[in-house]
């Protein structure tokens, strides 16, 4: 139960950092593709910097493990890429 | 106290602002919850608990997870089916972004109204409905076939370094690019 309301609670940030950035509307998504304005692309490297020192940094001090790391295959990933990417530019989602 | 209300009020924030509020709340579900953030296998897991219910046989499969006469699971799937975390995520999801609207005084039924959609397809709503319901397919086909999109594989996948997530970035922003020089043409 509690780890539900953790989800929801982050989830809730999660949606409102989505909605600041602009990321919820189609001409955002779809300029970072036309190179004309690099906001996604800004906010997606900003997130992962912060989360992966984070991260790191909590289990250098043995505060948390390493939840189930995403696999990696690399024709599945690749093919999955580029499919979602011409998904992406026609909703802007 | 003033100027932190005036910042959230904002309509726009820096995108570096917003994406470092996204990593922090991507340590804390790996911290409380030993949880990755997520959002198209949420629709899978409900997909998945829906096809149960009512096809049991044919939702039977590695996939969702293969499960015995009594319903028991007995192999688990790629996806879990039901009522997961990300699930409950992404219903937190949905109410942040309203709040995000909300706080700036832009919450609004909308159904087509970017000015830039409209230079390109028209300004009839059916056009935005058909291409965003065409497009969500391919969207969640390909993040079935890759792992995850871009929350749960290049975000959530690139802040453990992955390698799946930075082959799936790499995928994403070539076909990504090129779709928009086709729809875009000489206007790119």
């Amino acid at each position: 139960m509690t780890n539900y309301i953790i989800a929801l609670v982050l989830g809730v940030f999660f949606g409102f950092s989505l909605n600041k950035a602009g990321l919820t509307k189609y001409y955002k998504i779809v300029n970072v593709f036309r190179l004309t304005d690099l906001a996604v692309l800004k906010f997606m490297m900003t997130a992962l910097v912060v989360a992966m020192s984070g991260l790191y940094v909590l289990r250098g001090l043995g505060m948390i493990h390493f939840p189930t790391v995403p696999s990696t295959y690399i024709v599945g990933n690749l093919v999955g890429g580029l499919i979602f990417g011409v998904g992406m530019a026609l909703t802007g989602y | 106290m003033t100027w932190i209300i005036k910042q959230i009020r904002k309509e726009m924030w820096s995108p570096y602002v917003a994406g470092a509020l996204l990593g922090v709340v991507g340590v804390l579900a790996v911290l409380l919850s030993n949880s990755l953030l997520g959002a198209s296998g949420s629709y899978e897991s409900l997909a998945g608990m829906i096809g149960k219910a009512v096809a049991p046989k044919l939702f039977s499969n590695i996939y969702f997870g293969i499960s015995g006469p009594d319903g028991k699971t007995l192999v688990p799937g790629v996806m879990t089916a039901g009522i997961t975390w990300p699930v409950i995520l992404l219903v937190g999801v949905f109410f942040g972004g309203m709040l995000g609207a909300l706080s700036s005084g832009t919450f609004k039924l909308r159904f087509n109204d970017d000015a830039q959609w409209k230079r390109v397809f028209g300004p009839q709503p059916w056009k935005r409905w058909v291409i965003a319901f065409v497009g969500a397919i391919i969207l969640e086909y390909a993040a079935g076939i890759a792992g995850g999109c871009t929350s749960g594989l290049a975000i959530s996948g690139g802040m453990l370094l992955a390698p799946a997530a930075f082959i799936f970035i790499a995928g994403m922003f070539g076909s990504g690019i090129l779709t928009a020089l086709i729809v875009y043409g000489r206007r790119f």
